[in-house]
C-alpha cells in the first residue's frame, strides 16, 4: 500500500496535537468528475463550490483552490486546502471542441489553456501532501495516464486514495479499478449524488499526512 | 485508393539508456512528432513518463495533438526489486554529484519491458491489459 511516510515534522506536530493543514490534490484524467468531487467536498463543509462543471472536456484549465476546509469525522479534525487540478492527458486536439459549437479561435484557445493546465497540474505534484486519484468507474481504468500518475505518486511517497467515481451510472464497474490497482485504497462514490461520500471523508482522515 | 505510410522505429533500450534524460525525451518526441511510431524494449521510469507528458504538452499544435503511450513493465520481485532500488539510489547520487559539479548530465536507466509511443493523430485507441496491449491505428 502506498500509504506511508510520517516524517519527523509531521510526527512532531502530531505529538503535540498541532494540526497541520493538508494540501489535498484532486488528480485524474479528463472528465472523471474531479471538479464535481471538489464541489461536493467544499459544499459539504463550507457551503460553497470550487469551480464550474461542464460536459465539454478540459473545463478546468487552471488549478482551483479552496483553502481551510475543516473536516470532522468520527472525532478526528482535519484542515485541508483543496486543490482541484486540470485533467491530465497525453493529447489535446482543438478539433474535439468544435463539435460543442465552439469557433475555431475559441477551440484553439481552449486547447492552449488545457495544455498549460496539464503542465501546471504536473508541477503541483511537488506541492501536495495527499492525492485523490479520481477515476471514472464506467471507463477502463488501465490507462497510461492513471498508471503514470500512480507511479509518480508512489515514487514521491505521496499518499493516494483512488476514488472510483460515477457509481450511480449503470455501466459503472468499480471492481475493475480494484482489480487494476490492488495495492491502493479504493473508495467508491458518486460525487454527483453524494453517494458513499462519508466513506471518502473517513479515508481522507485515515490516510492524510499530518492529520 | 490513397495509401498513407506509417513508419515504425524499433530502438533498443541500450541506445536510449546512453542518452541523458532530456536528450532521450527530445529523441523520442522528435520522431513521434514526425509521424513515427517508436517501439523499444524498455520502460521509462514514472518520473520520466510524466516529463514526457509535460514536454508533449509544450509541443502540441494544430498538426500534433499529442501522443499515445503504452508500456508493459516486466514484473519484478524479491532480489530484483532490491537491485532496481540500488540502481535508482546509485543514479540519484551520480546525478546529485553531476549537478553539484555543474554537469547537466542526468542519467536514468530504463526498466525492462516494452514501450510503444506514437502520434495521437494515427493511434486512435490503446487497449491495455496487465500482460498485453493492443493498438488501433487510423490513417
Amino acid at each position: 500500500m502506498a500509504i506511508r511516510n510520517l516524517n519527523f515534522f509531521d510526527w512532531f506536530l502530531a505529538l503535540f496535537g498541532m494540526k497541520k493543514t493538508v494540501r489535498l490534490g484532486i488528480y485524474g484524467s479528463v472528465n472523471t468528475g474531479k471538479t464535481t468531487l471538489a464541489n461536493r467536498i467544499s459544499k459539504d463543509w463550507t457551503g460553497q463550490e470550487v469551480g464550474k462543471v461542464s460536459p465539454i472536456p478540459h473545463e478546468t484549465r487552471f488549478v482551483q483552490k479552496k483553502e481551510k476546509i475543516h473536516i470532522k469525522h468520527k472525532g478526528k479534525n482535519l484542515t485541508i486546502n483543496l486543490l482541484d487540478m486540470p485533467g491530465l492527458a497525453t493529447k489535446i486536439d482543438y478539433r474535439q471542441f468544435l463539435k460543442y459549437g465552439m469557433s475555431k479561435k475559441a477551440a484553439r484557445q481552449r486547447a492552449k489553456e488545457a495544455t498549460d493546465g496539464v503542465i501546471e497540474a504536473i508541477k503541483w505534484l511537488n506541492n501536495v501532501d495527499t492525492v485523490l486519484a479520481v477515476m471514472d468507474a464506467t471507463q477502463d481504468p488501465l490507462t497510461q495516464v492513471n498508471v503514470t500518475l500512480l507511479g509518480n505518486l508512489e515514487a514521491r511517497r505521496i499518499p493516494v486514495i483512488i476514488v472510483a467515481n460515477k457509481i450511480d451510472k449503470k455501466r459503472a464497474k468499480p471492481d475493475a479499478i480494484r482489480d487494476a490497482f490492488p495495492q491502493y485504497p479504493v473508495v467508491e462514490v458518486s460525487a454527483l449524488k453524494g453517494k458513499n461520500i462519508e466513506h471518502l471523508y473517513e479515508a481522507i482522515a485515515k490516510h492524510s499526512k499530518g492529520g | 485508393m490513397k495509401t498513407t505510410k506509417i513508419k515504425f522505429d524499433f530502438v533498443s533500450s541500450a541506445t536510449l539508456d546512453e542518452k541523458p534524460r532530456n536528450v532521450r525525451i527530445n529523441f523520442i518526441l522528435n520522431r513521434v512528432k514526425d509521424g513515427t511510431i517508436l517501439v523499444t524494449d524498455g520502460v521509462l521510469k514514472p518520473e520520466e513518463e510524466i516529463d514526457l507528458i509535460k514536454e508533449t504538452m509544450r509541443r502540441v499544435d494544430d498538426g500534433f495533438p499529442g501522443i499515445e503511450v503504452a508500456s508493459l513493465k516486466k514484473p519484478t520481485k524479491g532480489m530484483q526489486n532490491v537491485l532496481e532500488k540500488m540502481v535508482d539510489s546509485k543514479e540519484r547520487v551520480q546525478n546529485l554529484i553531476a549537478g553539484l559539479t555543474g554537469q547537466s548530465f542526468e542519467k536514468t536507466s530504463m526498466r525492462t519491458g516494452l514501450t510503444l509511443i506514437g502520434p495521437a493523430r494515427f493511434i486512435k485507441k490503446v487497449k491495455k491489459n496487465p500482460n498485453s496491449f493492443s493498438v488501433l491505428t487510423e490513417v
